[in-house]
Order: C-alpha cells, then sequence, then structure tokens
C-alpha cells in the first residue's frame, strides 16, 4: 500500500492568498457579523429616539403641558425640567438633540427616571436586567437541553408509546401562551394545592440576602426565581422537543450516518457525534429569535409573579409613564435580541464549519 | 491488522472455503402496499482474492443484497429465511445471528461497504481526519500516530494531496476526492471483503477512470476480495472475475466474465449487454429492453422475466426456472438458454460491443 504515486495537489482553498489583509478582513465572518451587528444597534438606538419624539402625542410636549397645567410652572421652566429629565436639550433641532442622544448613549448614560428623581435610568436598567438574565438564561438553558434530549428519544423511539405521549405534551406546552403557562402555576400550585409558597416567593430576593458566591444567596435566587424559570422552562421546551424530533428524523436518514454505522462505529458515538450535533443545528437558530421573544415576554411573566427583572420594571415604567424609563428599557430589549442574534451566529460558524466556506465565495 | 491481505488470502484458499457464502437469502420489505420481495433466494460463493460484480437494473436487488452482508437494510427490512456465513481464519459466523457488538466489529474491520454517493458519505461538521479517527477507535486501534501514517499512505495511494485532504471538511472536498477518501478509509482496517455499491456513478468520466485503475490495482496488487454493484456493465467487464445478472430479486445468471458478456444465456444479460451504446458506433444494434422491471409486491408468475422476454413460452408464465450448468462454473435460470445460444449463432454480439468499447469510457444507465 506504500507505492508512492504522482500525487495530483487539487485546490482546497484557491482563494486564501490573493486577498489584501482589508479584504481578507471584510470577507471574514467574524467581522462581518460584528459589522452587521455594530450597524443593527446603531439603527436601534436610531430608532428609539425617534419612536419617543415623533409619535403622535410626544411625550416629551406631554411631560410640558401636564408640568404647565398641573404643577403650574411656567412653560420654560416646564421646557428646562423636562430637558433635565430626558437628558437632552429640546430647545435645539431635532438633529443636533439625535446626536448628543447619540453621544450618551454610547456613554451609557440614558437619562434619570421621570418618577424616581435623582435615579438614572441606566442604575435601574443595570438593577433590573441581571435577574431577567439569570431567569430566562436558566430558563432557555434548561429547556433547550432537555428539550433536545427528549426529542432526539422521540425521534429514536419513533412511533412507540413514549414518542406519542411526549408529542402530546410538547403540542400542549408549545401552545400555551406563556401568562396563561404562568397563571396556572400560581392557581394550581401556589393556592388550590398549596405546593409552593406563593408569597414567600416574589420578589427576586429575600429581604437580608445579600449577593455574593454562597450557597444562601444562590439558594434563595433559585428559589425566588423558580417559576418565571419554570414558565419559562414549560412554555419553550414544547418547541425544542418538536424541532428536534423532526430534524433528528431527517438526520437519522441521512447516508453519512448509515456510512458511519457500517463503519462500526459505537452508537454512543454516532448519537453524539453524527446524529445530535448535525440535528441540533437548526435549533441553534431558533434559539437566537426565542431569547428575543423570551425577554420581551418577559414582560408578562414577571409581572404575573412580582419578580423584580427588567419585564417588570418596563410594565411598572408603562403604568406610570415613565417615558425616559421605556426609552432605555426598549433599548436594553432590542439590544439584547440584536446580541443573542450575534452570539448565536458565532456558535453556529463555531459548531458548523461549513459556514465559514460562505465567508470564502 | 497484523496480516497482509495477501496472506488471508493464502489462508482461505489452504482451507477451500469462500469467505463470504450466502445460502438462500431472502430479504423482505414489509410495506402498506404488501410485502416488497426485494431478494428472493440468492445462494452464492465468493472465493478469496475474487471480485465479483452484480449487474442488474435498478431495483433488481443489487444494493438490497449488498447491504444485507452487512446488515444494514432498514428496520422494515426482513432478512429470512437464508445463512450468511462469513469465515476468516478458523473463525466462521453467521452475519445474521452476530449480536449488535460482534455484528459492530465485523463490519469495516471484515467487510467495509463503499457507498453510492459518497457526497453525503461524510459527517459534515467533522474533520475527515476525526471520521478516520473515529473508524480506528470503534475497532480498538487508539494509536494516533499510527493511524495517522497509516491514512497519510492510504491517500497516497487513491492518488490525494495526504495532508490537505486529512485535515479538510468534507465540503472542502469534490465529489470525487470524497470517493476516493472513502475507498482509503474503506481500506483502513485492511478488511477482508470489500462491498462497493456503484462505486463511480455521479463521478465525471475521467474521475471515473482513475476510480476504476485504483479498484483495478487493489485487485491485481493486493488481491482484495471484492464485490462490485453496478449497473454500469463497463465496470463490471473491467474489474470482475466473475459476473452475476440479477433480475426481480435471483440471480438469474452467473459465470466467467468473459463467458457472461461473450457467452450470455440469459435473454435479460444478452438485453442488458445489447443496450450498451458504443461512443463511435452508430445507433443500428442499440437495442433496449422493452417494458419496465416487475412490481416487487406483485411479481409475474412463472419466469419473473417473462413479460418481457422475447423467447417466452407458455412454459415460462407457469414455471420458474432454476439455476442450471450451462458452461464450465456457468449457470443460466432460463428455460430456453439453448434458443439463447442459436440466436447468438446467428447474430453474434460484435466484439468490443461489450467489453473494449466499454473500456472506452461508455457508461450508460439501463433502463
Amino acid at each position: 500500500m506504500a507505492t508512492t504515486l504522482s500525487t495530483s495537489p487539487i485546490s482546497v482553498f484557491p482563494l486564501a492568498k490573493k486577498q489584501s489583509w482589508a479584504r481578507s478582513f471584510l470577507n471574514s465572518y467574524l467581522a462581518r457579523k460584528v459589522l452587521k451587528t455594530l450597524f443593527t444597534v446603531f439603527v436601534v438606538t436610531t430608532l428609539t429616539f425617534f419612536l419617543v419624539h415623533l409619535l403622535p402625542g410626544n411625550p416629551i410636549e406631554q411631560m410640558v403641558n401636564q408640568l404647565v397645567t398641573v404643577q403650574g410652572i411656567s412653560p420654560k421652566d416646564a421646557r428646562d425640567q423636562v430637558a433635565a429629565l430626558f437628558a437632552i436639550d429640546i430647545n435645539q433641532p431635532l438633529y443636533l438633540q439625535y446626536f448628543e442622544y447619540l453621544g450618551k448613549t454610547f456613554r451609557g448614560d440614558l437619562g434619570n427616571s421621570m418618577l424616581s428623581q435623582g435615579t438614572t435610568v441606566s442604575s435601574i436598567i443595570l438593577k433590573f436586567l441581571p435577574w431577567t438574565i439569570f431567569s430566562v438564561g436558566i430558563g432557555l438553558l434548561l429547556s433547550f437541553t432537555i428539550g433536545m434530549g427528549l426529542g432526539m428519544l422521540m425521534a429514536y423511539r419513533r412511533d412507540s408509546w413514549i414518542d406519542h405521549v411526549l408529542t402530546v405534551f410538547a403540542s400542549i406546552f408549545s401552545s400555551i401562551p406563556d401568562y396563561l403557562i404562568g397563571l396556572m402555576l400560581i392557581v394550581w400550585l401556589g393556592i388550590q394545592w398549596k405546593l409552593v409558597p406563593i408569597g414567600a416567593m416574589r420578589g427576586s430576593l429575600s429581604p437580608g440576602v445579600v449577593p455574593g458566591l454562597n450557597w444562601t444567596f444562590i439558594s434563595d435566587a433559585f428559589f425566588h426565581g423558580a417559576l418565571p424559570i419554570g414558565t419559562y422552562f414549560i412554555t419553550t421546551i414544547g418547541r425544542w422537543m418538536l424541532s428536534m424530533k423532526s430534524s433528528t428524523i431527517s438526520t437519522l436518514g441521512e447516508d453519512y450516518v448509515t456510512v458511519a454505522r457500517a463503519r462500526g462505529l459505537k452508537d454512543s458515538r454516532i448519537t453524539t457525534a453524527y446524529v445530535g450535533r448535525n440535528a441540533s443545528l437548526p435549533l441553534f437558530t431558533q434559539l437566537a429569535i426565542s431569547i428575543g421573544f423570551v425577554v420581551g415576554g418577559s414582560f408578562l411573566i414577571e409581572t404575573i409573579f412580582v419578580y423584580q427583572g427588567i419585564g417588570a420594571s418596563l410594565g411598572g415604567a408603562i403604568a406610570r409613564r415613565d417615558y425616559t424609563l421605556m426609552q432605555g428599557i426598549f433599548l436594553v430589549i432590542t439590544l439584547s435580541v440584536v446580541f443573542a442574534n450575534f452570539f448565536a451566529d458565532l456558535l453556529y460558524s463555531w459548531i458548523d464549519p461549513r459556514i465559514k466556506l460562505g465567508s470564502q465565495s | 491488522m497484523s496480516k497482509s491481505n495477501l496472506e488471508w488470502q493464502q489462508d482461505s484458499t489452504q482451507n477451500q472455503k469462500p469467505p463470504l457464502s450466502l445460502q438462500n437469502v431472502y430479504v423482505n420489505y414489509g410495506t402498506r402496499k404488501g410485502n416488497v420481495q426485494a431478494v428472493r433466494g440468492v445462494t452464492l460463493d465468493l472465493y478469496a482474492g475474487e471480485s465479483l460484480a452484480l449487474i442488474g437494473e435498478s431495483g433488481s436487488g443489487k444494493t438490497t443484497l449488498g447491504l444485507s452482508i452487512v446488515r444494514l437494510l432498514a428496520s422494515t427490512a426482513k432478512v429470512e429465511p437464508g445463512t450468511i456465513i462469513y469465515r476468516r481464519d478458523q473463525r466462521e459466523v453467521d452475519v445474521l445471528k452476530l449480536s449488535t457488538s460482534e455484528l459492530r466489529q465485523f463490519r469495516w474491520r471484515d467487510c467495509a461497504m463503499v457507498f453510492q454517493s459518497a457526497l453525503n458519505a461524510f459527517n459534515p461538521v467533522l474533520r475527515v481526519w476525526d471520521q478516520v479517527l473515529d473508524t480506528a477507535q470503534a475497532h480498538g486501534w487508539s494509536d494516533r500516530t499510527a493511524v495517522r501514517e497509516r491514512f497519510l499512505d492510504l491517500l497516497k495511494f487513491v492518488q490525494l494531496d495526504p495532508t490537505r485532504v486529512i485535515n479538510a471538511y468534507p465540503h472542502e472536498l469534490s465529489g470525487g476526492m470524497r470517493q476516493r477518501t472513502l475507498l482509503a478509509i474503506s481500506l483502513l482496517l485492511e478488511p477482508q471483503i470489500l462491498i462497493l455499491d456503484e462505486p463511480t456513478t455521479a463521478l465525471d468520466i475521467l474521475t471515473q477512470r482513475t476510480i476504476i485503475g485504483l479498484l483495478r490495482r487493489l485487485k491485481e496488487e493486493q488481491h482484495f476480495t471484492m464485490i462490485f454493484i453496478s449497473h454500469d456493465l463497463a465496470i463490471a467487464a473491467e474489474l470482475a472475475d466473475r459476473v452475476a445478472t440479477m433480475y426481480a430479486g435471483r440471480i438469474v445468471e452467473i459465470g466467467k466474465t468473459y463467458d457472461l458478456f461473450y457467452q450470455p444465456r440469459h435473454p435479460y444479460t444478452l438485453g442488458l449487454i445489447r443496450a450498451v451504446p458504443t461512443v463511435l458506433g452508430g445507433f443500428e444494434e442499440l437495442f433496449s429492453i422493452p417494458g419496465s422491471p416487475p412490481d416487487l409486491v406483485n411479481l409475474p408468475s412463472g419466469c419473473k422475466f417473462h413479460p418481457r422476454c422475447s423467447f417466452a413460452t407458455d412454459k415460462c408464465k407457469q414455471q420458474e426456472p432454476e439455476l442450471e450448468e450451462v458452461g464450465e462454473r456457468h449457470f443460466t435460470a432460463c428455460w430456453h438458454w439453448q434458443d439463447v445460444e442459436k440466436e447468438l449463432e446467428l447474430h453474434p454480439i460484435r466484439r468490443g460491443a461489450a467489453k473494449h468499447d466499454a473500456l472506452a469510457q461508455t457508461t450508460v444507465e439501463v433502463r
């Protein structure tokens, strides 16, 4: 077998060498994704600004009018006060306001809350956002991994009783709206069966517990987060199961799975590296979209469970017409979707080598 | 891994027992329409160092037979009755009775199957090297350096640039490169038997040449025991020692390559040979078998070929012929093989129609 023959090297990467540095940078997957993400962030920021300013019933003018009529301040003072709140000079032309807003946003200055005087919007967001990230993150991570596992099980045991039972549950879970699941958890678990102390679980931490890397804090965080996490888990797991099932079934029919069997590979290796890895690829894109929806949907869930995350803050801001806070939270929610997509893209390119090829053509 | 293929072959010749014996193998698929009889009673011995070609139309049961040897049929398929005896050294096993782990060991190490459409034969998210290592490790060979060296040699043998291919992802390789890479992987564990299912289909004619050249070297230099499954008569003519024609799940004719192509005794084999076009020859002699392959759920009575056969008589409609010896190691299942012989005396196969023009790189899919 060691006979040497004239090898015919067929160029595998024909384009790799000739490109200039700048072109290859622009063509690289990461660079394109970063640029795209930055552009999206810019658009989102701009839209948030103009939404507040151009909506019918301009909130700034309304605020000024309110101050004038209710508190009897002179229009000029009212305008100054409002300008201070929004952290923009409303006497300037719109485009200058816009640039000032962009600059401030870039530095993380989102203005002050209109109702809690003296607190910045950024500090409110920083205080509440981690809880939403924690609950949504854990909920989705659990439902994603467990859902994928169950989906594969359903595909491998197709048409068995376990498949039928799980399919029914998955369909039910994925079709009930999240806020109904939340209400059902409260009504059944908390009130009718009294399985969980609903009252004690309110809020994101028990009084007196200080954040830190200790068991008291972590267990308390999970105790308070259990119901929102459970709701995110239940509402999203059905979709993962069904997607993974269909994806696994089609992967099982692929030639490379048959060839892997013919090569005598162990079933465990085929299930993980050959079937599982390929079947899960489309789910990662869905995960990114899902993160956006769940963060946006946390508005209702956190309100239902009185969980102090960014969603509940948004609920409060809307109820009390705290426009600056709303503007800040909208921005954060949209950015979370943008960044979730960015990381999903990176993850995708890492698990699917074919994506990188796209950058060369 | 210690013995070379040649030594295996010598062992087998001393024992005079073929490494693979199929006895009366039936394969049925349960479908909604009914029972699909894909293979119906195939008995076949594959001798050490021999290369056997299975030819026939699509749906004649060639691939099903190949897959049943490595037991990779779909779960709806049933292989019974029948035995598939495999022999290596003093070991003799019925492949159909192997346990899951024994079967796993048998696959690739004893009997490797190179599949049709190598385009999708590789896991798209793993590098070629990872898949090679997977294969070696699955059979308890975990010395990475040794595996790597062995595989680099094999890549050289299949005329690929070893260092490039080994680190490439499958999508970075062309179809012909993937086919050759798969061929290289199939040789990794020095299997005793190599089954090649349509090894050149879907490749351009020059790449086909390369593959055929490689297989020829495997046969002539390494004395591999091989089964080719192909509807391309050119490959069969060029690479096989013996050829078996399959029709409706049965072997209807089997014999040495020369005999089968120049003195076919079954009307179906004759039809297949006459349907091969020549590159420069006119079309006057070109001939197609009328009708289409039989419905495997509702097979015709008697000889399954009778509705399409110009020699058919009432006897053919009632009784199915068994294989009958018509020459030295040449068997045919036809009531009228003598008529075929007479027909051939009147209209001999134009010399070269099957073989030499086939060598001139003609590929035809007989339908």
